[in-house]
């Protein structure tokens, strides 16, 4: 309504105005050529060099052509490039170092407040099996590839800042080029690693709304107290649907990134660069998390991923909820360092 | 201390690709990589032209700015080079640069990138001058030899100009005020112009 209400009007004045023109132009129109330029005196023409650099710029749409067969040739000026340009070096460097450094300081300090969560009743002895064979072999396959991935990344993202001034320009180009090579190569393993681990971890990462609540109302026992929880806390299975879906875009945007021989354009390989950088930083930021909780932060919790068995006592403590439904298959703990390697065969379905 | 730039008048450029050719064949440039290349703007239609260009060796260069080894520096004639022994080939450069001037080989395995290439303004590149691992990697320096960039030397209408920003803007300046902003939209009186320079 408004907006036809304002055309009108406009409308008529443009018309009126046409005639004026039309009237003034039969008025000057004896055209006298040959003036010191070339170009007809007294009628003004839209400069044509204006409308070349407008189509020059991309600005407005006209085919252009070229005799190179390279994705993007017939581009003649990009202005694109000058936002990913500012992307990663205003915003990405700065912002991705930051939250590496926060994740770091926040696990120092949640570790100076809390401690080391210890276990009140001490080690029992006797033995539950807690991790398959399988699932310790997709874990560590994942653990070991997303840490070099990381590494590598971070070298590539932080490396002219931090490195060069230690390496020198020859040395760090070494380390990047080292960097690179792992990083493209061990990429695609990660996306299949990755796929391995969601299948044989998803069953007991499937949210159970009840016992996740009041885990999360106690705040996971983090701060204190006892929160219970099956055989996943809900923090654990945040970690695992972190790496599941933000894991997947890593993965999908990596891939397009590793392989340029599919015509992708440079608009394509910076919007997944974007992907790419942000969905790592947020999962190299969880991470922290999960391993020190996995190593140093919680009594007794490294070796469960070693050995695959936990102990009975730190099953009670931390999955009271799980510990009810096996704690009849719990074994002597000698026993259980012994059929590490002959019990795993037939036990991979259970737990 | 000069400002080395390059210029195009797409009033002149008639779209030989000479310019093209004659890169290639200074520098022995590997199929596939095009550190020049000429782009015709709505090709057979009225107000058709030409380009040619390469890299334009920026005071900001975005290039040296995201490179992740930081293998770009500026000599001190203005002209933006490269240092191939640092180069990763990752691909960055080409994501920044405007004018897609970095071109990179599909040698390395699985075709991924190798080290990356781009016009030097016939300069070579940090090794020696005239060395055989200078023409290997970069190519010919003709710019040592008091030559100007190859391309624009043998332009046969002298629409891509090169030298010191100074001179080109000089002689584009000149230009323009003897025949106005465009040629071929108006037409020009030739018997009324004044051609002097």
């Amino acid at each position: 309504m408004l907006k036809q209400s304002l055309v009108r009007p406009v409308k008529h004045v443009l018309k009126n105005l046409s005639i004026l023109v039309l009237l003034a132009f039969a008025v000057i129109s004896q055209p006298t050529f040959g003036a010191e330029n070339g170009g007809p005196e007294g009628v003004i023409i839209k400069d044509p060099g204006s409308e070349l650099w407008r189509n020059v710029r991309q600005r407005q749409f006209a085919e252009t052509n070229t005799q190179m067969k390279s994705v993007d040739a017939n581009i003649l000026i990009r202005t694109s490039g000058e936002s990913w340009r500012n992307y990663r070096m205003n915003e990405l460097i700065p912002r991705a170092g930051g939250a590496l450094f926060l994740g770091l300081f926040g696990v120092f300090v949640f570790r100076l407040l809390r401690g080391r969560m210890n276990l009140p009743e001490g080690l029992s002895g006797r033995k539950i099996l807690r991790f398959t064979l399988n699932q310790r072999v997709a874990h560590w396959c994942t653990a070991i590839l997303f840490v070099v991935l990381g590494l590598t990344g971070l070298i590539l993202l932080l490396g002219r800042k931090f490195l060069i001034p230690v390496f020198g320009s020859e040395g760090f180009s070494y380390i990047a080029v080292t960097a690179k090579v792992l990083h493209d190569y061990l990429g695609p393993a990660f996306a299949i690693s990755l796929i391995f681990l969601f299948v044989l971890y998803v069953r007991d990462n499937l949210l159970s709304p009840k016992i996740d609540l009041q885990w999360l109302m106690k705040g996971g026992g983090l701060i204190g107290g006892h929160a219970s929880s099956d055989r996943f806390n809900l923090g654990e299975k945040g970690w695992f649907w972190i790496a599941a879906i933000v894991g997947a875009a890593i993965v999908v945007s990596g891939l397009v990134l590793d392989f340029p021989i599919f015509g992708q354009t440079r608009e394509t390989m910076e919007y997944y660069h974007f992907i790419h950088t942000v969905a790592a930083t947020i999962m190299i930021v969880a991470s922290f998390g999960h391993i020190y909780m996995g190593t140093i932060g919680v009594e007794s919790t490294f070796e469960i991923m070693q050995t695959g068995y936990c102990d009975s006592n730190w099953a009670k403590e931390h999955h009271d909820l799980w510990y009810e439904k096996v704690k009849d298959s719990a074994i002597n703990g000698e026993s259980a360092s012994s059929a590490v390697g002959s019990s795993q065969k037939e036990s991979t379905d259970t737990a | 201390m000069a400002t080395m730039k390059f210029y195009c008048d797409a009033e002149r450029c008639i779209e030989c690709n000479a310019c093209v050719t004659a890169c290639k064949n200074e520098h022995e440039i590997p199929w596939g990589v095009n550190r020049r290349r000429v782009v015709t703007i709505k090709d057979g239609e009225h107000g058709e032209r030409s380009l040619s260009v390469a890299c334009m060796h920026c005071g900001d260069a975005p290039c040296a700015a995201v490179c992740p080894v930081d293998c770009f520096y500026t000599t001190d004639d203005g002209v933006v080079l490269h240092d191939k022994d640092i180069c990763i080939g990752c691909g960055y450069c080409f994501y920044a640069c405007p004018f897609g001037a970095p071109q990179f080989p599909e040698n390395a395995a699985f075709s991924s990138r190798g080290k990356m290439d781009k016009c030097t303004f016939c300069a070579g590149g940090p090794e020696d001058d005239h060395s055989s691992d200078e023409y290997k990697k970069y190519g010919r320096n003709r710019l040592s030899e008091g030559k100007l960039p190859l391309c624009a030397e043998m332009c046969s209408t002298k629409a891509l100009l090169a030298g010191d920003a100074d001179m080109v803007s000089d002689i584009y300046r000149k230009r323009i005020i003897n025949r106005g902003a465009s040629v071929l939209d108006w037409g020009v009186n030739y018997d009324k112009a004044k051609l002097n320079s």
